[in-house]
């Protein structure tokens, strides 16, 4: 029997993922039960789309760094446009989160496949330029739950549909839903699998007649219009959006891609895996800090060890099983 | 023996008769003082509004010089801060106001913008060892705002029960000194039926203290109150705490904004906390810059001088860093749901 190598990693990060959950249970008392899942959820939902996001720009060989001050300008910008039209209709305040998500994921695309420019540099620089925008712009206030819409905040708490405990919230469904849609776009069409190619083999993607510079360009805009939606939800679940708002979710959203299996030089991965990598990334760093042993000065470097380990256990069991069997096809 | 009474009388009746006669110095108006407000990172109120006092103060003094508020951006506030510091003093500013968020790191830059000339007043938080600061403008006494916090906690737990404290990152100066005044101050045995039972970082990001503290909730079945000595932290603990429907069992204080907290406050999620008044502690900074950069005071201990509409201010030993000294401003407003809408328009 052959199991696809995509598969077997997402085999074996939901085995991690379940291992990780037993040693915490048998380390924290009181561990499982409905409120853990109801915590993680709603907190995964707004990573997961981030990190999809960013499995979209490192499928094809680039990283968008500016992904953090993208959720945060959105968030408070969309924030701010609310409190000027309090009666813009709900449906439309997503879509305008995301086409200003995406507005700033144009410009990182335009530099990077325009130019040739590394990705690396222009999106650490658009991290500092976007925050720079905010801060500048914000003048000093911030956007406060009071001052929203009612169903705004209320929409981050909202379940969907209940099993016992367990709510499953709308911008978990959401989050979900964007995740299969990924999914489905990357490995089903054509215009999805061009990501693959571009990142697997850029010469013979360029014979096959696909445009690289306009695939990388669509990969920022995506990259930018999720974390657009993420910069919504992220809007409604906290509230109150100061100019720190989404500091630091860059390297949430890489450590859960790679974590996810994607892999770092482009070309492969599974948008599923990545969905896992952020449960497990934010199941990690929720319990660590309900588990006595680890001190609060340790908790990062835990998670950073955590993170190193995954993808080191990731990759020599993957070259163990490609020396096995001839070429195997990824993703 | 006698003798030795006598004449150590005589030192304590001439060193207050020095006291007595020192001069509560008085600014003059229209002097020319170039000064640079730098706070942690720009883009957050009370920054802002630290900044709106010292434009009173400003307009007030008729300086001639120029006030220039500028910081860094929040990814780059370390970096940033030593980098404004360094320029101010190539550009020859009178007076660097600093709020240090670069712990003593910035401790070399404040050293070399001294030997040039540039005098460096810190507010909000000082730098740590004191290294290259002429005097700390303190917002309030340290230590009572521990025994304020403890006070708060018990009140709203209405005299026991556990609470937990939430706050900034784990190496914040000023919040590290405020959580250790308040153990220090829960040793009273008033408070002995209240527990301290966890201490956990948010980083100042609502996102993860939004998390920490429905991560606190979990961990400790019994808890009573979160206790929050950062605006950043008291506010996202506040809608946690409401969006789980938990207000009624636990509650949330400590030092916040009003205008950030007024609905909290109204729903009895966050009966009761702490501040002091930003805009204040930007003028007051400011008089005390101007003082110094007009030469009417040096900055030495027991000097004593009139900071226009809040009164006189006298610099003191800090009694929290050795060696460095500090002017008082104090004190802080306990806000609850009968002032905080005042205070929040």
């Amino acid at each position: 029997m052959r199991i696809p190598l995509s598969t077997l990693r997402i085999l074996v990060l939901l085995a991690v993922f379940v291992a990780t959950v037993l040693f915490f249970a048998s380390q924290i008392d009181g561990y499982l039960n409905a409120r853990l899942f109801n915590r993680i959820s709603g907190s995964v939902a707004v990573i997961a789309l981030i990190a999809v996001g960013q499995a979209f720009v490192v499928l094809t060989r680039n990283i968008d760094l500016s992904i953090g001050s993208v959720v945060g300008c959105t968030a408070y910008f969309t924030g701010g446009i609310l409190i000027a039209y309090p009666g813009l209709p709900p449906v439309l305040v997503p879509l305008l989160a995301m086409v200003i998500g995406a507005l700033f994921g144009a410009v990182n695309g335009f530099l990077v496949a325009r130019f040739r420019l590394p990705s690396i540099i222009v999106t650490l620089a658009t991290l500092a330029i976007f925050r720079s925008i905010l801060v500048q712009s914000s003048d000093g206030s911030s956007i406060t739950t009071d001052r929203l819409p009612p169903w705004l905040p209320n929409f981050a708490t909202q379940n969907a549909f209940a099993v016992g405990d367990l709510q499953i919230r709308w911008i978990v469904v959401i989050s979900i839903l964007v995740v299969l849609g990924a999914h489905l776009f990357l490995t089903r069409l054509r215009a999805g699998r061009q990501f693959y190619a571009i990142g697997s083999n850029p010469d013979a993607a360029a014979f096959a007649g696909i445009n690289a510079g306009r695939t990388i360009f669509q990969a920022f805009v995506i990259s930018g219009a999720l974390a657009g939606l993420a910069g919504f939800m992220f809007l409604s679940r906290f509230g109150n959006i100061t100019v720190v708002a989404g500091l630091g979710l860059e390297l949430k959203s890489v450590g859960a891609v790679v974590v996810g299996g994607v892999n770092i030089f482009g070309g492969s991965g599974n948008v599923l895996g990545v969905l896992i990598g952020a449960t497990l990334i934010d199941l990690i760093d929720t319990s660590l800090v309900r588990w006595e042993l680890v001190s609060e000065f340790w908790r990062e470097a835990v998670l950073g060890l955590l993170i190193l380990l995954a993808v080191a256990a990731d990759t020599v069991l993957i070259r163990r099983l490609l020396r096995r069997k001839p070429a195997g096809g990824t993703p | 023996m006698k003798l030795l009474t006598v004449s150590s009388l005589a030192l304590c009746a001439a060193l207050f008769g020095t006291l007595a006669t020192a001069e509560t110095m008085v600014a003059e108006k229209g002097g020319t003082v170039n000064m640079v407000l730098l706070p942690k990172f720009l883009g957050i109120l009370p920054f802002d509004q630290a900044n709106r006092g010292a434009e009173e103060a400003h307009a007030e003094l008729g300086n001639t010089g120029t006030l220039l508020f500028t910081g860094p951006t929040p990814e780059n506030s370390v970096a940033g801060q030593i980098e404004i510091m360094t320029t101010s003093t190539s550009q020859g500013q009178n007076v660097v106001m600093l709020s240090n968020n670069a712990g003593d790191q910035i401790a070399p830059a404040a050293e070399a913008a001294q030997a040039a000339g540039t005098k460096v007043v810190t507010w909000d938080s000082p730098i740590p060892n004191g290294t290259g600061e002429t005097v700390f403008v303190a917002q309030v006494d340290f230590g009572s705002i521990g025994v304020v916090m403890a006070d708060m906690a018990l009140s709203i737990m209405g005299g026991e029960g556990e609470f937990a404290v939430l706050s900034a990152t784990p190496d914040a100066a000023n919040q590290n000194a405020w959580i250790a005044a308040m153990e220090e101050a829960l040793k009273d045995p008033k408070y002995a039926g209240i527990k301290l039972v966890d201490t956990v970082y948010g980083d100042d990001q609502s996102e993860v203290s939004y998390n920490r503290a429905l991560a606190l909730v979990d961990s400790h079945p019994n808890l009573k109150l979160i206790m929050s000595p950062t605006t950043v932290g008291i506010q996202a603990s506040a809608k946690a705490m409401q969006d789980e429907g938990l207000c009624d069992k636990v509650k949330v204080s400590g030092l916040g904004l009003p205008a950030e907290m007024v609905s909290y406050t109204l729903n009895g999620c966050a009966p009761e906390f702490a501040l002091w008044s930003f805009v204040d502690l930007g003028y007051l900074t400011y008089y005390t810059s101007y003082m110094l950069g007009t030469g009417k005071i040096t900055g030495a201990v027991g000097e004593t001088f009139t900071a226009g509409r809040m009164g006189d201010y006298t610099i003191e030993e800090d009694p929290g860093r050795p060696g460095a000294k500090r002017i008082l401003m104090g004190p802080f407003t306990v806000y609850n749901k009968d002032n905080v809408e005042a205070e929040a328009k």
